[in-house]
């Protein structure tokens, strides 16, 4: 019932847009674009959730109050693309969200080419690659910060782990994780045995789990998100793979999936991840608080992911000194603030937000101090392309 | 691919097959005997894996899991038919997807407000937990387990409808519901029963699931697209047909994981297609 009214209030909520932009001449109306039906509606409620509680926390953004209307894409570019430019034609300007690449790249072109300002989560390199633009900015690491945050200082711990097998899914991030995982491992000297690629629709691995087995490998490198990568993780840890085979998961959200695991999964596996609650950082005692105040939990990277968009748009409006985009974007690149991870800094180049992406470890059920610690942060690396290597011709 | 790897493909095909197999039995069982078609069918492994997870949590173990999912599947089924269902058998196949599907995704955002969207853990039960060695090979003793408990309901299932009383009159009404009317039987009853097994066969492939999978709310849905085909390609309709579709399909998927990974998912459907050219009925169904 919640979820539906939440509906009903954004899509009252944009109704009432344009009426509310010229009657509150001071408010700053943003939208938010998420997945709250579809195939991937099981992450939007909660991105949606941490930007609202973002917003609601900050209340404001140059003195103006922000006035947040939520988007539903329904896990569909095309209806994304056309809820941002009826948005849009009502006077929005600013918006922020949406994880899914295939989503937020379409969106983004939108916004640039309608002069506003987009703050996204997606995860293609494309995003502040080739597909860079001046409007859109990114805050989560990518594929190539995902790999070489995970897979350089996993090599450096395990140097008698050389020999690695991959399953990947294939569309264009898990392809995107691969490739900069092979490309890691050839620099880093290490043999990739072979790869098992798997369609978006899988559920059931225990074939290509099979194939991974047969090829006796160190270490088995699963590059994937989302639910396919707890089914994968799961059945091969049913398949005993953690007895002899060190298992790495370079793209994971955390907590949420360390819930969805149990203990006796995660551990002595490797993680890569965006954000952990546990990290110590003034940006993320704040976020904490008002998390835990909303939920009675710690914070999830959805949540955080979610806040970050949220609280990047409001720095970079109080930077400007108001909210006219071309302001917003020239506060915005170079800025440095302190988010979810600590220090933030976007960079000028290509719009990427330079932070830290952790390496975890899978702790046993015995050693967690609490419910939420699953896993201990064994690095936490800045590992991002240079600007020149981006592909970025800023537009 | 090497030949002891071919083998052991075929072997983990196999188990899956039988996962599918119990997956779809109680769908083809009701399209079977009510000539009914349940888009809802998914639903009620979904509830069942919650229910599993629920009882999972508050008992610490699985085992009482397996019997609250099928109950719960079962309960949910019989209200479904008395309230909504039974008055949709006399309506076109079309409305009946219509309104099932409609079930389907009301029993799905039920479970978003009741629980929460994320997946959720149920742990297998500690005495399974292990693994099995098969020579080079291994293979995990809990999908093992589900294997035996498929193979056993596949047993019990055949001397239900072929050796009992109760199904002869399940036999009977699906070919001819008037005449076992006029013989002085109370048809409604019976497919209230039939709805009620097929439901606690969902509930029971729900229950089993969690383990296996973890429990989400679309995980009924994705598991209705693959208890289709399986039906399909076994036969609407027919119990041996299930058994042999669900062995067919985990055969293909699990050895063209290793012949053409990117291709196992696809290869189901050519699979599918291929009965369906050469055999329109399905391997075990009636013209």
């Amino acid at each position: 019932m919640m979820r539906r009214r939440t509906l009903f209030a954004a899509g009252a909520g944009l109704l009432a847009a344009p009426s509310l932009v010229r009657a509150q001449g001071a408010a700053l109306p943003v939208a938010g674009v998420y997945s709250l039906s579809g195939t991937f509606a099981n992450v939007g409620d909660l991105l949606n959730k941490g930007t609202q509680w973002a917003f609601e926390h900050y209340g404001s953004a140059a003195g103006q109050r922000i006035n947040y209307t939520l988007l539903d894409d329904q896990g569909d570019p095309g209806r994304a693309v056309r809820r941002v430019q009826e948005a849009m034609g009502q006077g929005v300007k600013h918006i922020v969200g949406c994880t899914l690449s295939s989503i937020a790249l379409p969106v983004a072109k939108e916004v640039h080419a309608r002069g506003g300002v987009y703050i996204h989560m997606a995860g293609a390199d494309e995003a502040t690659g080739s597909e860079c633009n001046r409007s859109s900015f990114r805050w989560p690491g990518a594929s190539y910060t995902a790999i070489n945050a995970t897979a350089r200082p996993f090599i450096q711990r395990n140097p008698n782990a050389k020999r690695w097998y991959t399953i990947t899914g294939q569309y264009v991030f898990g392809d995107s994780l691969l490739t900069n995982l092979k490309a890691v491992l050839q620099e880093a000297g290490q043999q990739h045995l072979g790869n098992s690629y798997h369609s978006l629709s899988e559920r059931e691995y225990s074939g290509y789990i099979t194939a991974a087995i047969a090829a006796q490998p160190d270490v088995l490198a699963i590059c994937n998100f989302g639910n396919q990568t707890l089914d994968v993780l799961r059945q091969a840890v049913s398949f005993g793979m953690k007895r002899n085979v060190k298992i790495v998961v370079p793209w994971s959200t955390g907590l949420d999936q360390f819930q969805a695991w149990g203990p006796d999964i995660c551990e002595g596996v490797y993680f890569g991840v965006n954000y952990w609650h546990g990290v110590e950082a003034p940006g993320n005692s704040v976020l904490q608080q008002v998390v835990r105040a909303k939920t009675n939990a710690p914070t999830n990277y959805l949540q955080a992911c979610g806040w970050a968009v949220a609280q990047m748009l409001v720095e970079g409006v109080n930077k400007a000194g108001n909210s006219e985009v071309p302001a917003v974007i020239r506060g915005l690149e170079g800025l440095a603030y302190e988010g979810p991870t600590g220090t933030e800094t976007i960079r000028a180049a290509d719009h990427q937000v330079l932070k830290d992406y952790y390496l975890m470890l899978g702790k046993a059920r015995s050693a967690m101090r609490d419910p939420a610690d699953f896993a201990e942060v064994v690095a936490a690396t800045k590992a991002f392309q240079p600007p020149e290597q981006t592909g970025c011709r800023m537009s | 691919m090497s030949g002891q790897l071919l083998v052991f493909q075929v072997l983990n095909g196999i188990g899956i097959g039988m996962i599918y197999f119990l997956l779809s039995v109680g769908l083809t069982m009701i399209f079977g005997l009510m000539r009914f078609v349940n888009f809802a069918h998914g639903a009620l492994y979904l509830v069942a894996a919650y229910a599993a997870y629920v009882v999972s949590q508050l008992t610490g173990t699985m085992l009482w899991a397996l019997i609250a999912g099928p109950l719960v599947a079962a309960a949910l089924a019989v209200v479904a038919e008395r309230l909504l269902l039974r008055h949709t058998y006399a309506m076109p196949h079309e409305a009946q997807i219509l309104i099932t599907f409609a079930v389907a995704l009301i029993v799905q955002e039920s479970v978003i407000l009741i629980f929460d969207p994320l997946a959720k853990n149920v742990p297998v039960p500690a005495f399974l937990s292990g693994i099995v060695f098969i020579g080079p090979f291994v293979y995990p003793a809990y999908r093992l387990a589900v294997v035996a408990v498929a193979a056993a309901v596949a047993l019990l299932l055949w001397l239900v409808l072929e050796r009992t009383r109760f199904g002869a009159i399940l036999r009977a009404g699906s070919e001819s519901s008037e005449m076992v009317s006029l013989l002085g039987i109370d048809v409604h009853r019976v497919f209230l029963a039939a709805f009620a097994l097929g439901g606690a066969l969902a509930g029971l492939a729900g229950a089993l699931a969690a383990p296996l999978r973890g429990v989400e709310p679309f995980m009924g849905l994705e598991a209705l697209g693959i208890a289709f085909v399986v039906v399909v390609v076994g036969g609407i309709g027919s119990f041996s047909g299930a058994l042999l579709g669900g062995l067919l399909i985990g055969v293909v998927q699990s050895v063209m994981s290793s012949l053409w990974p990117e291709g196992a998912r696809l290869m189901i459907y050519g699979a599918m297609a291929l009965v369906l050219l050469t055999r329109p009925a399905g391997l075990m169904g009636r013209a």
